[in-house]
């Protein structure tokens, strides 16, 4: 029993503090994980194609029906493209220098063009001052550079996925 | 992919964002927020610990399937407890449960079990007194509040146990505003009533 003596105002104010006090129960231990087991997460219809796929090929039968028609059609298109590359090689070596020519031409053309216009950094004159294979070299490490950083960025960057995200919440 | 910490730090609607990105974690995120409020909720409904915790789960599965139908501008907590708060009235409606033991689980069979299931009526008394006071007066509350209309049960939880604004309990039991003012008061009423015996 209460004591004390408690007019309509207090029992009020003593029932709004009593119910403000009452504590929070909490479900049994895992409820988040066996609701979890119920719930259907949303996943990208990529990830989606590529289960599917992977789960197909990942049986020993269509594996090996994958691997017998990769190899047979590597050999249906050698049969018809090594004849062809024999019967036309010098037309094909001499289309290949003009445009390998024309490319780095214009490569080199555009490369200058680009650090002429910027104005006081010289470099342009570095440029200007490189051999062909050296500013080969120095497009394709740069190029290089920038997939590796851009490869990077995405990994960095990625999207979650569906049930392949690691629960990282110790409930 | 942020972390558990950094989604502590997120709004609701942010974590909803990326549970509909198919996050689990963001998922995992919305079940820790609310699965006290809303469990204490429909256990306070249906005074039963095995009952409630399906309902709860019931309600959480509803609420995480359909995260694509919730729409950004209500608040994320009256949604949940409008759902948890439908789940609770269906179950009502369909057992007509409305008998309370403070005991224990009427489902409970071992001294375990019934400990484990009866109510705690307060755990921050500052002496042995008051701590006994305070004892008597959650668990009259408590009985109190199980004799109480499921509508008025609701309202009141909502208001003066999860501490929710009139708006968002109006929101969220999809009731007027003036009614839902009117429950509470009705339902203060009634547990002053209730409480009648504690004047000494």
């Amino acid at each position: 029993m209460i004591h004390k003596q408690l007019g309509d105002a207090e029992l009020d104010a003593t029932v709004v503090r009593a119910l403000s006090r009452l504590p929070s129960h909490a479900p049994s231990r895992g409820f988040a994980d066996r609701v979890m087991a119920r719930v259907q997460l949303p996943q990208p219809s990529p990830v989606v194609l590529y289960r599917r796929a992977r789960a197909w090929a990942a049986q020993p039968r269509h594996a090996l029906a994958l691997a017998g028609g990769y190899a047979a059609s590597a050999l249906v298109a050698m049969a018809f493209v090594v004849p062809w590359l024999l019967a036309h090689l010098p037309a094909i070596g001499f289309t290949a220098e003009w445009v390998a020519g024309r490319a780095s031409g214009a490569a080199r053309r555009g490369l200058l063009t680009i650090s002429q216009r910027a104005a006081s950094s010289g470099a342009a004159d570095l440029l200007q001052s490189l051999s062909g294979g050296r500013l080969w070299l120095t497009v394709t490490a740069l190029t290089l550079g920038y997939a590796g950083c851009a490869a990077g960025l995405h990994y960095f960057l990625r999207t979650p996925r569906g049930k392949d995200v690691p629960v990282q919440l110790p409930l | 992919m942020p972390s558990a910490k950094d989604l502590q730090s997120l709004s609701d609607q942010e974590v909803v964002a990326l549970a509909r990105a198919g996050a689990e974690s963001a998922y995992r995120e919305l079940v820790r927020r609310y699965e006290r409020p809303v469990f204490s909720l429909i256990y306070r409904m249906v005074r039963d610990h095995a009952l409630a915790e399906d309902l709860a789960q019931d309600a959480f599965v509803k609420v995480l399937n359909a995260l694509d139908s919730y729409r950004a501008e209500y608040k994320f907590s009256s949604w949940i407890f409008k759902i948890a708060n439908n789940v609770a009235i269906d179950q009502l409606r369909r057992r007509e449960l409305d008998t309370l033991s403070l005991d224990g689980s009427p489902d409970a069979r071992t001294q375990e079990q019934i400990e484990a299931t009866a109510l705690q009526a307060t755990d921050r008394a500052e002496t042995p007194l008051a701590e006994l006071e305070a004892r008597e007066l959650g668990a009259a509350i408590e009985e109190a509040i199980a004799k109480l209309r499921p509508e008025y049960r609701s309202c009141i939880m909502l208001r003066h146990v999860e501490g929710r604004s009139y708006e968002e309990i109006a929101e969220a039991l999809d009731l007027p505003l003036g009614t839902v003012k009117t429950y509470i008061h009705r339902a203060r009423h009634e547990l002053r009533g209730y409480l009648a015996h504690l004047r000494g």
